[in-house]
């Protein structure tokens, strides 16, 4: 598997097929599609940025790349997609075999042009603060410290917009300056830009004009009247202060028997629409801080009656979730909306109840925005997750906006969708596959925002059929891919990043040896955890298990090696080995058992998932275990609970949570404080060994995960016996190891699941 | 006929002072006067009467020597009221049964004396204690009213201000006066420490202003969904002035330049005011509306439905002096039922519909405050001055008045700003000595079986203090069956009071031009009654005769059809003047509106070398005819809203320069001069006697005004337009009319 972390190194992408089946037929039988995650912002090592624009192919509009075959005596490349023969232009006349573009270098693959010319003047990002204030007193103060934190560490030349609300909407004109002063809209409405340009006085004591879209300084509205509501963060750091800091609570009361009336769809929506008279196709970001679910207008997800539940999966299941459908509606037309203007939506939800994350999902994600799921604003999870946003340290996040990614593929493969953060820019091409899944009907996508980790799941359909024409007609076993990335710099400036890939079609029928060598175990986990979460959401009595079972038993009876109806010959090739267990612990996972969860949870889960890269998502899937013991190093080991013993230390990653686990033993020792006396160094060591190692996790990681410090038999220690392997029940027969753990749970283990696997692969 | 000969009202209203010689128990005449102090004992003697037959009520006229009314608490007996007709016991009351019984004077019912309140009597049916209990011995009186009086706790004086922020108004200068003048009121508005204060300001949309104690600086919330106006706030928005000073102050002090750069030609103002309604609703006060753009968004936004010429005449002349949206109204009913009375400081350089506006005012007991082409630096003075008074003068709060009178008579109408509540409830939710009152009585049976009629004005009110007080004044007026007895007693000023309210009311409903003639009708049937009447008995022909209680009556009914208000036509007075003082006529005391109609003018060219002490004693009042103006002369003109120095044409030009700090001979802008005080004797003597005219009513502000003789146009609106005795355009002069009047009561 190095060799594929290596590519990814130099691209930014994985494929569960490294070797593309080469029919039609092959690549259904394949069972994991054939795909790629491509992360487009990937920080790549030296990677070469040229300050020009590239040169497209005036056919098919690729670019120029490594792999285009040039007649360097007529100045003339030809397209690896349509084969199509480009002259150079004048000022590539130069060109030679030892004169060499950048672009045609063979290690440049993946670059960046950044081209004056094409880009303009640099756009300050904008960052639209929406806030609710229905909170208790203890939370508003977390969250004011935390904004003020934020407010000093934002970009000075960055534009800042500043919203209130609860019962009501306030919008603050920040650029007033004179006293507070904001501008009030009822919860209960959508606010359209049209009316934002009325009732905010865009054209006080001139007259509207009768016609067209008015919208932005390019557009008829003067920047006077943009930049009393988004003003330059280092000119307003004393009036933004001083609203954070005059926060209240909702001043509206709240009777016994009610939740406080929270408008935050009608927040949204002004926030939308402020924007979108303001600065349409500039980089913005609404960034909504939310402590409670919406009661009031659009978007609500529950009555105000306390009586009334907040909805569950179980409600969502059996249809009983009356407002369901239509606040995520809502949220629909706010994601179209900010789609349509360029613009992110974030969310922060802190609340120990849920917010309506689940309902808000299709937002944050059609626009790329950034989801922070915690219990409170004065969790770690939420105030370093929030600092990390803004750091501009190693670890920054290089927000980014206003993507477009564009691809191209060589002939046989199109494209059926992507799954990740992003929107279909519904561009049908010839690229564009019959089936749809995720976002596609496309060629292109729009990406409102994209950080150096958003990571995108392209799910391809290859079209290729048997028959000696297509063979002979073949000139070359070779296939390509490449992805074309528009983007607005963290830094402002526009930058296009190119990505082309070659691999190989597999050779005919004799071909799985082929294939199985050009396997990515964990990549093809991450895709299918990716599909099978995305078809749970949109597909009705979605059977997720049994989905799951049926793959890896097709997978396996394909790729295996076994005599028929022989369980015990089974076997599987190390390319595919753990790739069983991989979804055994999917099946296990948040993604497929979403009833202990709440939606809201759910939503998060998936949306993180639905961003990640290979790795990150392995971890989501699959934790990873690192037992710390006087005996020996830190080593991994098994994600089982029989690692569980009382003189080690555990550290779990599930990405979301990092749980440090102290053995009884040790936690004894730890309370008696021997770490603190002479002679106990190493015990003291031992103890802060994997505090380091979670450190560094953490620090790597956003959002910032949860750690969890807990001993055995702790209350806490669910937070691990969630994640193992239940290879010792409460019900199994092997008694547990002195000193273990049991796991109270009737789910199978890892060893039952694989003898089921076995018989049934080979039938 | 000689016109020098004719009667002037140079000494301006009688007092019908004769009245409490007879009558030394009724209340004093500034607080009830009878147009005629009789009552007819037949529907025959009032049909012959004529003129209206009612009385002018002015229930908090300030008293001239500063005497206080004195106040009545009964204690634990509870107000003594007679059980039948509610009337409050009053010094017409009998005692009977050894004092255990007093006989209502109103309704005659014998009703039991408390406990507490008994008193024995004298020989002659007495209490003793008749001088000690005010209510027993004077007319007028104020009882404590306990708990029964209240339907909820006495209310603190509150104070909301409605204030327009569109560009005009920011460019007049509008904002700094309003600003400062607020300012310099706090320490004295009523109701410390209780008193409420707000602030709401509006363009096309609405800016709510938090004053939350706990701030350092007040929050400006903006409303803008004109259609679904909310309140941005729970609390705040009104505010304990005490509590909230500071905020109130750096409010105040920032208002001009919030709005500095404003550019905003809208207005919002019904919108805003639904959103005062929302604020005040609970509490109730005094909404002060500051306007000056037509408003133009929203619910009761106005045409620019000007002033037509082509209506003029016709059966639809009188719409254009009505309000044309139902809103006012209905809002003006929405504000009196919650206790809320609206003031409209109209303050706009172009029209901007008083008719509509004014309703607001009209039935909430409200006042129209007009400032045609508002400029801070020549009006400043005079808002400044009128606010001030708006904002400090004793006002009585959420209050009611009704008029009781004894068996046979029964007010009908009543004129002035209030709203009627039921047939003879006037609501009022707020008054003050600035605001007068008329009412028409007619006979409910032939004939009248009682010697005496009672009358009782009780005004149930909140003081400032958050005290609940009954005002009562009591009257008594004779019964007669003889005509000339009415025109014997007869009282001009109450006539003219009631007749200038009845005519501007009738000028809603028809053509000005109809509304005179009914006037001079009234008049000319008068004086041909009282001619039959001596023409009978005294066989005088050939002249005009009249009573001698009447004799400046002709003159203020010609007064009246020329009249701001009433005069003329399309080109006269703009449509927002004539309905302003319309609305002022309203509401004037019957001093002040005498002398609306009939200025005083003085000439002053002489009184400005006298020694200032005797300044007061030198002003001696000329007819209001040019005749009268030596060119020579300096005159000044007081309606007692303006004040208008004329300069004659051959005025020592030394005078002028000196009053006006300018050479005349520069031909300076006289429309732009501010009249100061210069360091001469002359300017400082003619300032004094501004001061002078000034102190004698604190009412109003007279804003001077120059103009030279010659000067046209100005001096034709200025002063001719004022010149009642002179004919003008359409108009008899004052000869002409007596003859025109002569002439028709022969007939
Ligand atoms: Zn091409
Ligand atoms: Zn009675």
């Amino acid at each position: 598997m190095a060799e594929f972390f290596q590519l990814e190194e130099v691209d930014g992408i994985r494929m569960p097929w490294n070797v593309i089946p080469g029919t039609r037929e092959d690549a259904f039988s394949c069972v994991v599609p054939v795909s790629a995650i491509y992360t487009p912002l990937k920080p790549i090592d030296k990677m070469t940025v040229v300050p020009y624009s590239p040169l497209r192919c005036r056919m098919c509009r690729s670019i120029l790349n490594p792999f285009s075959s040039v007649d360097y005596n007529s100045k003339i490349w030809q397209c690896t997609f349509c084969f199509q023969r480009n002259q150079f232009p004048q000022h590539y006349s130069s060109i030679s075999e030892n004169n060499l573009p950048p672009e045609l270098f063979p290690q440049y693959t993946t670059m960046e042009y950044i081209s004056a010319a094409e880009t303009g003047p640099v756009a300050p990002p904008v960052f639209m603060f929406v806030v609710d204030t229905c909170m208790i007193e203890e939370e508003i103060d977390y969250l004011k410290s935390a904004l003020a934190q934020t407010a000093e560490l934002l970009p000075d030349n960055s534009l800042v917009g500043f919203i209130t609300f609860g019962t009501y909407v306030q919008v603050h004109e920040l650029g007033f300056g004179l006293l507070p002063k904001s501008y009030v809209f009822k919860g209960t409405k959508e606010v359209s830009k049209e009316q934002i340009l009325d009732q905010m006085c865009f054209f006080s004591g001139k007259q509207k004009p009768a016609t067209g879209v008015i919208a932005g300084t390019r557009d008829g509205l003067s920047s006077e009247s943009i930049s009393r509501f988004l003003v330059p963060a280092s000119e307003c750091e004393f009036v933004l202060n001083s609203v954070i800091e005059g926060l209240q609570k909702d001043p509206w009361h709240i009777p016994a028997d009610q939740r406080a009336s929270r408008c935050t769809g009608a927040a949204l929506s002004v926030a939308a629409s402020l924007l979108g008279v303001c600065v349409p196709g500039s980089g913005a970001r609404i960034m909504a801080f939310i402590g409670g679910p919406s009661t009031e207008g659009p978007g609500s997800i529950v009555s105000k009656s306390l009586s009334e539940p907040i909805r569950s999966h179980k409600d969502l299941d059996k249809d009983s979730a009356p407002l369901y459908d239509k606040a995520v509606k809502f949220y629909d037309q706010i994601a179209k909306q900010l789609v349509h203007q360029g613009h992110v939506l974030d969310l922060f939800a802190c609340a120990v109840d849920q917010v309506g994350v689940a309902e808000m999902k299709v937002a944050i994600e059609k626009t790329g925005g950034i989801v922070v799921l915690a219990e409170s604003f004065g969790h770690s999870v939420f105030k370093d997750s929030l600092l990390r946003i803004f750091q501009s340290a190693d670890n920054n996040l290089g927000l980014s906006f206003n993507g477009i990614l564009e691809i191209n593929c060589s002939k046989d493969v199109k494209i059926q969708g992507i799954i990740g953060p992003c929107t279909s820019l519904e561009k049908k091409s010839p690229l564009s596959a019959d089936t749809v899944i995720g976002q596609g009907n496309t060629s292109a996508w729009k990406m409102c925002g994209l950080d150096k980790k958003t990571s995108l799941c392209f799910v391809y359909d290859i079209s290729r059929k048997v028959g000696p024409d297509s063979v002979a007609q073949q000139t070359s076993n070779q296939l390509y891919f490449q992805y074309v990335t528009y983007y607005q710099h963290h830094e402002g400036q526009m930058r296009l990043r190119v990505t082309t890939i070659s691999r190989q079609w597999s050779s005919g029928s004799a071909s799985v040896q082929e294939l199985v060598d050009g396997f990515d175990q964990e990549t093809a986990a991450a895709v299918v955890a990716r599909l099978v979460s995305f078809k749970m959401e949109t597909e009705a009595d979605f059977d997720p298990i049994r989905w799951l079972d049926r793959a890896l038993i097709r997978l396996c009876t394909k790729f295996g090696d076994y005599q028929k109806e022989t369980p015990s010959s089974f076997s599987l090739s190390p390319r595919l080995s753990i790739f069983p267990q991989f979804m055994f612990n999917l099946r296990r996972s948040q993604f497929v058992q979403v009833f202990n969860n709440s939606p809201d949870e759910t939503a998060y889960f998936r949306m993180m998932l639905e961003r990640e890269n290979v790795g990150n998502t392995v971890a989501m899937i699959q934790p990873s275990l690192i037992s710390y013991s006087f005996q020996s190093e830190p080593m991994p080991v098994l994600l089982d609970v029989t690692a569980i013993a009382p003189d080690k230390i555990l550290l779990l990653d599930s990405y979301f949570t990092v749980v440090i686990f102290h053995g009884m033993t040790i936690a004894q020792w730890r309370n008696a404080g021997y770490q603190d006396q002479e002679g106990h160094e190493v015990f003291a060591k031992l103890l802060k060994d994997p505090h380091v190692e979670a450190d560094t996790i953490i620090k790597e990681r956003f959002p910032v995960p949860r750690l969890v410090v807990c001993d055995q038999h702790g209350s806490q220690a669910r937070f691990l016996l969630a994640k193992l392997n239940p290879s010792v029940t409460y019900n199994s027969d092997n008694a547990a190891a002195s000193g273990g753990d049991v796991i109270f749970t009737d789910d199978v283990s890892f060893d039952v699941f694989m003898d089921h696997l076995q018989r049934l692969s080979v039938q | 006929a000689d016109v020098k000969g004719l009667p002037r009202p140079l000494e301006g209203d009688e007092e019908p002072a004769k009245v409490l010689e007879a009558y030394p128990l009724n209340c004093h005449p500034r607080y009830f006067r009878l147009t005629t102090h009789t009552i007819p004992a037949s529907q025959s003697l009032v049909s012959r009467w004529h003129l209206p037959l009612g009385a002018v009520v002015h229930p908090l006229a300030e008293s001239p020597d500063g005497e206080e009314v004195p106040v009545v608490n009964f204690g634990t007996a509870g107000v003594i009221r007679c059980r039948r007709c509610r009337t409050y016991i009053n010094p017409y009351a009998t005692f009977a049964d050894a004092g255990r019984k007093w006989r209502c004077n109103l309704c005659t019912l014998l009703n039991d004396v408390p406990g507490e309140y008994f008193c024995a009597l004298d020989a002659s049916g007495r209490r003793y204690d008749t001088d000690q209990r005010p209510e027993l011995s004077k007319g007028t009186v104020e009882f404590v009213a306990p708990t029964e009086y209240m339907v909820r706790p006495p209310m603190p004086p509150s104070y909301f201000f409605l204030i327009d922020v569109s560009v005009s108004a920011v460019r007049s200068g509008l904002l700094e006066v309003v600003a400062r003048t607020i300012k310099s009121c706090l320490d004295d508005l009523l109701g410390f420490p209780r008193t409420q204060i707000g602030f709401l300001t509006f363009d096309s949309t609405l800016h709510f202003h938090n004053f939350k104690s706990s701030l350092s600086q007040p929050q400006m919330m903006v409303v803008a969904d004109l259609d679904d106006v909310f309140l941005p706030l729970p609390d705040d928005l009104l505010v304990n002035l005490v509590d909230s000073r500071e905020v109130v102050e750096t409010f105040l002090d920032s208002l001009p330049n919030m709005f500095h750069d404003n550019v905003n030609l809208e207005s919002a103002l019904g919108p805003a005011l639904k959103a005062a309604f929302m604020v005040m609703g609970q509490m109730g006060g005094k909404l002060l509306v500051f306007q000056s753009t037509l408003p133009s968004l929203g619910i009761g936004r106005l045409r620019l439905r000007g002033d037509d010429v082509r209506a003029y005449g016709t059966d639809k002349e009188h719409l254009l002096r009505v309000p044309e949206d139902p809103f006012y109204k209905q809002m003006a009913a929405e504000f009196t039922k919650n206790q809320i009375a609206v003031d409209i400081f109209s303050l706009s350089d172009k029209y901007c519909d008083i008719a509509s506006l004014g309703s607001l005012a009209k039935y909430t007991g409200g006042q129209v405050y007009h400032y045609p082409s508002f400029q801070a630096t020549t009006h400043g003075e005079k808002l400044n001055h009128e606010l001030s008074r708006n904002l400090t003068r004793e006002t009585a709060w959420e209050s009611v008045m009704r008029i009781r009178c004894g068996k046979g008579v029964r007010f009908t109408t009543y004129h002035g700003h209030f709203m009627l509540r039921s047939t003879d409830l006037l609501a009022l939710p707020a008054v003050d000595s600035d605001k007068a009152f008329a009412m028409q009585l007619s006979l409910e049976e032939t004939l009248m079986t009682t010697q005496t009629v009672y009358f009782q004005v009780a005004l149930l009110y909140t003081s400032s203090s958050g005290e609940r007080r009954i005002r009562v004044h009591t009257a008594a007026a004779p019964v007669v069956t003889d005509l000339s007895e009415m025109y014997r007693q007869a009282d001009t000023g109450a006539i003219v009071s009631l007749l200038a309210r009845i005519a501007v009311e009738n000028s809603l409903s028809d053509k000005l031009d109809s509304v005179r003639q009914q006037l001079q009708l009234k008049l000319v049937r008068s004086l041909k009654e009282y001619r039959n009447l001596y023409v009978v008995q005294h066989r005088i022909g050939g002249r005009l005769i009249y009573p001698e209680s009447l004799r400046y009556l002709p003159l203020y009914i010609l007064a009246i059809c020329k009249s701001l208000a009433l005069r003329g036509g399309y080109a006269d007075v703009s449509l927002d003047e004539r309905c302003a003082a319309g609305f002022s006529m309203m509401i004037l005391p019957a001093r002040r509106l005498l002398n609306f109609i009939y200025p005083s003018l003085y000439r002053l060219d002489e009184v400005l070398t006298v020694e200032p002490e005797r300044i007061d004693g030198s002003l001696r009042r000329v007819p209001l005819t040019l005749q009268c103006l030596d060119t020579a002369g300096l005159y000044l003109l007081d309606d007692g809203f303006t004040f208008l120095v004329w300069l004659g044409r051959t005025l020592q030009p030394e005078l002028a320069n000196n009053i006006l700090g300018v050479s005349l001979g520069n031909f300076p802008d006289l429309s732009k001069i501010q009249l100061r005080e210069c360091d001469n004797s002359y300017s400082r003597n003619f300032m004094a006697v501004l001061r002078t005219l000034r102190d004698k009513d604190s009412s109003c502000f007279q804003l001077p005004r120059v103009v030279r003789q010659g000067e046209q146009p100005r001096e034709g609106f200025l002063l001719l337009s004022n010149l009642v005795e002179d004919q003008m355009a359409g108009t008899s002069s004052y000869m002409d009319w007596i003859l025109q009047i002569h002439r028709q009561t022969q007939s």
